[in-house]
């Protein structure tokens, strides 16, 4: 290979770095949709994400203008952010009419309108923009405009007075308005000539001022030029046959046929496909069979084949990266993940080759030679060579000109209105300073402005929640008695209402927070499950394997079970493919296809039914409700056979003492100490694994809690324990459960093993966690328009089972779109605050951290990439849903077992649907720590991946001093003390009475119970 | 009359008229400028459906009760001329009962299912007065006995499901595929049209009764012999072609997965696609005039099917892949009812439409039914079938594989042979034009300019 090739490839993996990283989406992992841009700040990122991608970086300025009159945005803290944004410069004044402040914050508040050229001639022609003012500016302003304006006509433009400067447009508008009959002039008329005046001289300004080019959409592809020239749309005619070819080389199963010479590579398949057959193929792709079967006989590599193409299409060295990033873009769904299952390999049954990415470029770039020419012949008349379109059809492009020359005095023109500069002081003004003026005005950009709305949207949240903290500082000192029982749930947001009510329901209990894998790292096999799957952080590859068996007694039992349960999946397998052949098919049909209306309207009418009628047989096949878990290897080396399950006893001993001690939980142990991991089920989802608990990675955490629970309970990890000073007292036992977030069952697991001894004091904790549960239903239903707001607790524990088995339902539950804010610390620091499911709650206690800090650094170690992954991905989703997100979930097509098409055609849509993400606040995650300033800042220096995030603003942090409680916010490098100003939190009796009758978000409130 | 028969007439028009009320209705709110609720339009659907599927399952207990097999409703003439008469008239028979009674239940499903589906979207009111319309039009076309009732309803549906197709309007995907189809339909609909023509030209009138005489479906007169009937049934077929996407029209089928997924089950899986054949079942008598029309029926619902069966095998989206399972079942129905198997091709239609329907409900849930699956199974479901491909020459197996995922080619054919050179005779018509006009214009040559 020679230098230039493996430059090219080079070049191509640079690009490839812009491609979704999102991998198959039956494990749905949630990561920062930017995360090739996190090198730079929030805000360069955000923008030239936008300018790569096409998508919005923030939400619109309507938006926000919507919150600002709601009071979501406080104009104070607008103005407040606005000045810390400008720093000194605030203040300075603007050609001596206003404060560079008071402009920007007029362009803030006030809706400029701005359009093309001709959409402005219709506004002035249509509307009453040149009669009147507008409609936001203030009476007295007005008033004081038009007095100005007519003082000035009346003094010194009437008749020529010797030495007075005249406008050179007055002679015309006098004309029009009958200067003849001025002074009976009505106040409209004066209103309308002030109007026209001002126009007129912002007109005027432009032309002084000069020629400015706008920036130009950058036109890299023949595609991008075509387009603006109203020609045909080659990408139509490219991506038809490259997204069949796509899908056709990826599928993972739905095909009954698969792609031939598919393990050959993308290039060589599509090379063989084509030199055959085809001549009924589509009009454009006259030629290409000849092509590709040149391309073949002379044993083109597929690199080669790219330079070839490029060469044709008349790309110049110096362009060619940003040509095949743009080129890449085009279809970035599959190139992603083409480019994805080629990394990851394990991720995906049928794995591909090497280099698959490069073949995509190839064919892609191959393909679009022949739709170029052919678009541009059909639909522009252009009949000469590839290499030169781009240039000529650059020469075709109409002038901008006189549209931005209207557009830029009318921006202008409408400022003066609500900034009170009147006709008068803007015609005086000196040429230098219309330059100025229109720098000033226009260096303020749409986008500036939304990002200082943003800040602003951010900083509202922001005091409420720390004002939420600081106002119980001091409170709240830790029981001295025993608890009457523990829990440790998830970190997870959705997992901060169930603590709260564990706490109403059982004042005397305590709640803990861990990522919710708890420390137990493995591939787990369940006793029905037929792989492997992998119960850890992503970022994480587990090096032990469990599986879960039958109790030895029921062995027999289970074996028959397996092979009904064997028997009937092939039944149902051979069923649903012999309904899509000839002969079976019409068999199926003609004999039972009448008896699928029973299923059918059963399922759609009463989908709650059928889900328990469902599961009542399904206990029959399903294994023996007593399982155990191969938890104790004995051999040295773990592997994926039997023999090789398990942890040997050191490496139980570590994980138990690693996760007692990052929550913090060393003493003080309750009788029964309860574990609980969580997943979520959902019908008609193929985003459900997105709603399982992601330090999981995607996966239901229940195993884990299981595992863990049965190593704290093991005496020899007790005995090592001791000796390493955390004492578990002989009568505490530890059980594992799976709270599933969907339906808000709880269920345990290893029931049969709870001695007598705890009998009671289990059942009594089981009532509580229940009891939590129906509440935490309760609490969930008000977040959906579907169910009312005046349900029952029982009503609403009914609706949401029913929603999770709903077929039609395709909002099962909210997932993650309540995130906001991740709490590290204790939980007495937090304990009966209302949160509104906004926070995770990471249990820390920095009294028990070593002076190097080095539990909060694991901690946030994998805290800070996990939950700033999936807020960012939550903000992403939801201020662009199309763009970033993968739109609506309606019109969704599982493709390839690996994602989602819209309808039948279409890239795969990567990102959150719109129907996950509705109610969502796009603010940027806000960490709460915990420690001590100094701590934070040697953490963030030792941990690359934390000061990236931290650093560059990808997320908000602040710290809380453990021993004070005083607050600080981390701002560009230091900390600054944050003195609250809000008085003490409402109060409320229960967390019901709180949040009753209120389907938005909430404000933070005291509940008194829970205390 | 006995009074059954006059009841029955009464709940033949009681079947009818909800859905047309409840159309009424959408269009009164909208003239009022009123925006229904969701939950208001939710009751309304199935009060109206409930109501229908009432009246349609009480008319077949009194029709088994007494034993009539064929009641006709005139609802009077809509226009008369000396040759023509053109006019409203509904029967009600085993096939235009049962196929009622399956598009009542299957929409009551949908509608059920759609109301929470559809939830907080946007055009929730539009795909309720649309499925409102497709199921006015369904209702009409399924109880017409006379061409042109049936063609009201045909175009009800027609124009409803392409409205449908392109709901995601903001997209530009949608209705570009959704105007595919409606030129597809067009096509359909030129030929039924030409049909009802021929069909007053041979009687005077529209009725299926003056074709097949009194006798109950599937029964008739065998009296149809002739080339004229040969014509109309060959109009017939090829309405009746368009509408179920048998070949060359298949390419729209996978075009119109782009609605709601409940839309593109009920239309496209269940209900439309099989309106063709319910054509075909009603006019087989039409059929049964030319035994060379009876083979063309046959072969071309036997290479649907092949094709179909082709093409679904190579499909990578489960959309797709169900909308070309019931092509293939759609193109063994039709050659049942080339070969005169109506009773089974009727029962082979119900049967399917239901099935499929369940199916193409199911199909976002594809993944977690996999994974079930995989855990049943203890292994990876694979299809096994016979993989009878693997024994034919390399050779073919590329060939028959790509013009399998090129879907046989049928769009660019369409588009290479027919929709360009139609397009180019047009713009070179109108060039022709422009340049006659300039001439008559007098406008000297040279400032001619180039033509777009």
């Amino acid at each position: 290979m020679t230098d230039t090739r493996q430059h090219l490839a080079h070049q191509i993996q640079h690009a490839a770095h812009l491609l979704p990283a999102q991998g198959p989406i039956g494990v749905f992992i949630h990561h920062n949709t930017l995360h090739a841009f996190e090198h730079q700040t929030f805000d360069e990122a955000v923008r030239t994400g936008s300018k790569v991608f096409g998508c919005e970086p923030y939400l619109t300025e309507d938006r926000y203008r919507e919150e600002l009159s709601r009071g979501r945005i406080l104009f104070s803290e607008l103005r407040s952010v606005l000045e810390r944004d400008l720093g000194t410069q605030a203040n300075e004044t603007v050609h001596g009419l206003s404060s560079r402040l008071d402009l920007r914050l007029a362009m803030l508040q006030h809706p400029l309108r701005s359009g093309d050229g001709r959409e402005l001639d219709w506004f002035m022609a249509e509307t009453d923009a040149l009669l009147k003012a507008r409609r936001d500016v203030s009476e007295v302003q007005r008033k004081r405009l038009i007095t100005e304006t007519r003082h000035w006509v009346m003094r010194r433009l009437r008749g020529s007075l010797p030495g007075v400067e005249r406008p050179t447009w007055i002679d015309d508008l006098f004309l029009r308005f009958k200067e003849t009959r001025i002074e009976d002039w009505s106040d409209a008329s004066w209103e309308a000539f002030t109007m026209s005046a001002l126009w007129e001289v912002c007109r005027e300004g432009v032309r002084i001022a000069g020629e400015r080019t706008p920036d130009s959409k950058p036109m890299i592809r023949h595609r991008d030029l075509m387009d603006a020239l109203g020609g045909m749309d080659s990408d139509l005619l490219v991506n038809d046959v490259l997204i069949r070819f796509c899908a056709a080389f990826l599928d993972q199963g739905i095909a009954h046929w698969t792609l031939p010479e598919r393990d050959r590579g993308f290039y060589h398949a599509f090379n063989t496909m084509h030199r055959e057959g085809g001549t009924a193929s589509a009009w454009w792709t006259a030629g290409l069979r000849e092509e590709v079967a040149r391309l073949q006989d002379a044993g083109v590599s597929a690199l080669a084949c790219i330079q070839e193409s490029l060469d044709a299409l008349g790309v110049k060295a110096d362009e060619v990266e940003d040509f095949i990033s743009a080129t890449l873009l085009a279809l970035r769904g599959w190139g992603g993940m083409i480019w994805h299952v080629e990394q990851r390999a394990d991720r995906v049954h049928h794995a591909v080759p090497q280099d698959s990415l490069i073949d995509f470029l190839a064919v892609r770039l191959l393909l679009e030679r022949f739709a170029v020419r052919e678009a541009a012949r059909v639909s522009l008349g252009y009949e000469s060579d590839l290499t030169t379109m781009r240039a000529e059809l650059k020469q075709r492009l109409p002038s901008v000109r006189p549209n931005c020359d209207k557009q830029r005095a009318f921006l202008v023109f409408q400022l003066a209105q609500v900034l009170g500069w009147t006709p008068e002081q803007l015609f005086h003004l000196e040429p230098q300073a219309w330059v100025v003026l229109f720098d000033e005005v226009e260096s303020f950009t749409e986008l500036d402005r939304r990002r200082v709305f943003h800040l602003a949207y951010e900083h509202r949240f922001r005091v409420q929640t720390l004002d939420a903290l600081a106002s119980r500082a001091g409170k709240n000192v830790a029981p001295k008695e025993r608890p009457s029982f523990q829990a440790v749930f998830c970190i997870d947001e959705r997992e901060e209402s169930i603590r709260r009510h564990v706490e109403e329901v059982a004042p005397t209990a305590e709640t803990f927070g861990a990522a919710g894998f708890f420390g137990v790292v493995m591939y787990y096999r369940g006793a029905a499950a037929a792989d492997f799957t992998p119960l850890c952080p992503v970022v994480v590859r587990p090096q032990h394997w469990v599986s879960e068996t039958v109790d030895k007694r029921l062995l027999e039992e289970e074996r028959r079970r397996s092979s009904t349960r064997r028997r009937l999946g092939m039944a149902l397998q051979s069923f649903h493919g012999g309904s899509r052949r000839i002969v079976s098919g019409a068999f199926f049909s003609a004999t039972i296809g009448l008896l699928a209306t029973v299923p059918l309207v059963a399922r759609v009418v009463f989908p709650r039914l059928t889900a328990r009628f469902r599961g009542f047989f399904g206990s029959f096949i399903a294994p023996p409700p007593v399982t155990r878990l191969n938890l104790e290897r004995s051999c040295e080396k773990p592997a994926p056979e039997e023999s090789g399950h398990g942890f040997l006893p050191e490496e139980m001993i570590n994980i138990a003492e690693r996760i007692l001690r990052d929550i913090g939980l060393t003493s003080g142990f309750a009788r029964v100490v309860l574990f609980f991991g969580h997943g979520s089920t959902s019908m008609n989802n193929p985003h459900e694994s997105a709603h399982d608990c992601g330090a999981c990675g995607g996966g239901v955490g229940g195993p884990n809690a299981r595992a863990i629970a049965e190593m704290l309970n093991d005496p020899r990890v007790r005995t090592a324990l001791k000796l390493r000073s955390i004492e578990i007292p002989v009568d505490t036992i530890f059980i594992g459960g799976l709270h599933n977030t969907a339906n808000d069952n709880l269920t345990f697991s290893d029931v049969d093993r709870v001695p007598s001894s705890h009998q009671f004091e289990f059942e009594v904790a089981c009532k509580a966690v229940h009891e939590a549960s129906v509440r935490n239903a309760h609490e969930r239903a008000r977040r959906f328009g579907s169910a009312s707001l005046g349900l029952t607790l029982a009503a609403a524990k009914r609706h949401m089972e029913g929603r999770s088995e709903d077929l039609s339902q395709v909002r099962p539950e909210w997932g993650h779109a309540t995130n906001a804010i991740c709490i590290v610390g204790r939980r007495v620091k937090t304990r009966g605050l209302f949160l509104d499911r906004r926070a995770f709650l990471v249990s820390y206690d920095p009294a028990q951290d070593d002076a190097e800090t080095a539990i909060l650094a694991r901690i946030l170690g994998a805290v800070v990439p996990v939950c700033s992954g999936i807020n960012l991905e939550y903000y992403f989703s939801y201020v662009d849903s199309p763009g970033w997100g993968s739109g609506s979930k309606l019109p969704h097509n599982i493709t390839g077992l690996l994602g989602v098409m819209d309808g039948a055609l279409s890239d795969l849509r990567t990102g959150l649907p719109w129907q996950m993400v509705e109610i969502h606040e796009p603010v940027r995650l806000l960490f709460v720590i915990e420690t001590t300033a100094q701590a934070f800042l040697a953490i963030m220096e030792k941990n690359a991946a934390i000061k990236t995030m931290v650093a560059n603003a990808w997320v908000q942090v602040a710290v809380m001093d453990p021993v004070t409680g005083a607050l600080s916010v981390y701002h560009s490098g230091q900390f600054e003390p944050y003195t609250s100003q809000a008085g003490p939190l409402p109060v409320a009796a229960s967390s019901k009475e709180w949040y009753t009758g209120w389907r938005d978000h909430l404000e933070f409130a005291e509940i008194k119970t829970a205390a | 009359m006995p009074f059954h028969e006059s009841f029955l007439s009464w709940l033949g028009l009681m079947i009818v008229a909800p859905p047309a009320a409840l159309l009424a209705i959408f269009f009164a709110a909208f003239l009022l400028n009123r925006r229904l609720q969701e939950e208001p339009i939710g009751r309304l659907i199935q009060g109206t459906i409930s109501l229908s599927l009432l009246a349609a399952v009480s008319a077949s207990a009194i029709m088994l009760w007494h034993r009539v097999a064929h009641h006709a409703i005139e609802l009077g003439d809509w226009v008369i001329t000396p040759h023509y008469h053109l006019k409203f008239e509904f029967v009600l028979d085993l096939l235009s009962l049962s196929y009622v009674m399956l598009t009542l239940v299957l929409c009551a499903v949908i509608g059920a299912f759609s109301t929470r589906y559809l939830h907080r979207e946007r055009g929730y009111q539009r795909f309720f007065v649309l499925f409102a319309l497709f199921l006015l039009g369904m209702v009409t076309a399924s109880l017409s006995d006379t061409v042109e009732t049936l063609f009201a309803g045909w175009e009800m549906v027609g124009l409803s499901s392409v409205l449908l197709i392109a709901f995601f309007q903001e997209r530009p995907s949608p209705p570009r595929n959704g105007l595919r189809v409606w030129v597809v339909y067009r096509i359909c609909d030129v030929a039924l049209m030409l049909a009802a023509i021929l069909m007053h030209e041979i009687n005077g009138a529209g009725d299926f009764d003056h074709l097949v005489g009194d006798r109950a479906w599937p029964a008739h007169d065998p009296l149809l012999i002739g080339p004229h009937f040969t014509m109309l049934g060959v109009l017939f077929v090829i309405a009746a072609a368009g509408k179920s996407a048998l070949i060359p029209f298949s390419g729209w089928l996978p075009r119109a997965m782009e609605g709601p997924t409940p839309s593109s089950a009920v239309f496209y899986g269940a209900l439309s696609v099989h309106l063709g054949a319910f054509l075909l079942l009603r006019v087989s008598p039409v059929l049964d005039s030319s035994i060379w029309l009876q083979v063309a029926v046959v072969v071309l619902g036997l290479s649907t099917s092949a094709f179909a069966y082709l093409a679904g095998r190579v499909q990578t989206d489960i959309k797709s892949a169900l909308a070309f399972a019931s092509l293939t079942q759609v193109g063994i129905i039709i050659a049942e009812i080339g070969l005169g198997f109506r009773y089974l091709a009727l029962l082979h239609l119900l049967g399917h439409a239901c099935l499929r329907t369940l199916q193409f409900l199911r199909a976002p849930s594809l993944l977690h039914d996999h994974h079930q699956l995989e855990n049943a199974i203890g292994s990876r479901p694979r299809e096994e079938g016979v993989m009878w491909e693997q024994r034919l020459p390399i050779k073919v197996q590329h060939w028959l594989y790509r013009f399998s995922l090129e879907r046989g080619y049928l769009d660019s054919i369409l588009e290479n042979w027919v929709a360009r050179p139609f397009v180019a005779l047009f713009r070179s018509l109108d060039g022709l034009e422009t340049r006659w006009a300039r001439i008559l214009d007098g406008e000297p040559k040279t400032k001619e300019a180039r033509d777009p």
